[in-house]
């Protein structure tokens, strides 16, 4: 029973919302962890607000019985730091790109009442390009994967998605696998 | 002496509108990690975050019982 509850936590499948049967998912794509690592900093520093102000107020506290006042005034401090955080760990993990044998979909999560879903079918992909920006992406290989659709129809960009290389090659080997009718294995 | 009570009043219905606030907000995080959530990783956040929360929020009360209102009121 435990075991089992606990497996949830290590080998969760990646099916979704509205997968058709049979259909397998290749890539489960976020993007890179630095691109959330500049929030996370920001309120990692916010923690040290309450204990710099205990260590330049302490007289004045104990001298005024304020001690389990100020405590309690930063457990709440350090409380909205925690959603802060897990908020921002929520719309990372939601924001992702699923590429299965027969689609690409786009979840695009701007807020947590703000969801943009988009649909790509294989047989529609023409082209896929990739753009890395800079020094850090370069190091770090991450970067923007385009995908141009069949005729006029709209770009698919993917922001800042980790090794675009290899993503680029999987989204041509499945358009490829579906026009030629071959399953790939 | 003058009576604490009304302060302690007001203190603990600001701490319970703080504390549904907090609550209700977490709920809808946990909810968007369970519900929309694909693979391990959104799991794992949701139980560091439901564990993390109840720690704070326990700690919160254990300080907040050990507040003195009487020393707040002059005498």
């Amino acid at each position: 029973m435990i075991n089992k509850l606990i497996s949830i936590f290590r080998d969760s499948p990646n099916s979704f919302d509205d997968q058709e049967k049979g259909e397998i998912v290749l890539l489960l794509l976020r993007r890179h962890i630095f691109t959330i690592l500049a929030p996370l900093a920001l309120f990692l520093l916010a923690c040290l607000v309450p204990i710099v102000t205990g260590i330049m107020f302490y007289s004045f506290i104990s001298a005024h019985h304020l001690l389990y006042l100020f405590y309690f005034g930063s457990s709440l401090w350090y409380m909205g730091i925690w959603m802060a955080i897990f908020y921002a760990l929520t719309i990372y993990t939601l924001d992702t790109v699923i590429i299965t044998d027969h689609r690409i979909i786009d979840n695009d999560q701007r807020g947590l009442f703000y969801r943009n879903v988009s649909e790509l079918h294989s047989h529609r992909i023409q082209d896929v390009s990739t753009r890395t920006n800079g020094i850090i992406e370069t190091f770090l290989n991450f970067g923007d994967i385009t995908v141009q659709t069949a005729g006029s129809e709209k770009q698919f960009v993917f922001h800042q998605m980790p090794n675009p290389i290899k993503v680029k090659d999987t989204i041509m080997q499945t358009a490829a696998t579906r026009d030629s009718g071959v399953k790939a294995l | 002496m003058v009576d604490a009570f009304p302060l302690q009043l007001i203190l603990n219905i600001f701490v319970a509108l703080i504390f549904l606030l907090y609550w209700g907000l977490t709920f809808v995080i946990l909810y968007h990690l369970a519900r929309f959530g694909i693979g391990v990783q959104p799991k794992r956040f949701a139980a560091i975050f439901l564990f993390g929360s109840v720690v704070l929020s326990g700690f919160a009360i254990i300080f907040l019982n050990n507040i003195d209102i009487q020393s707040f009121i002059p005498l």
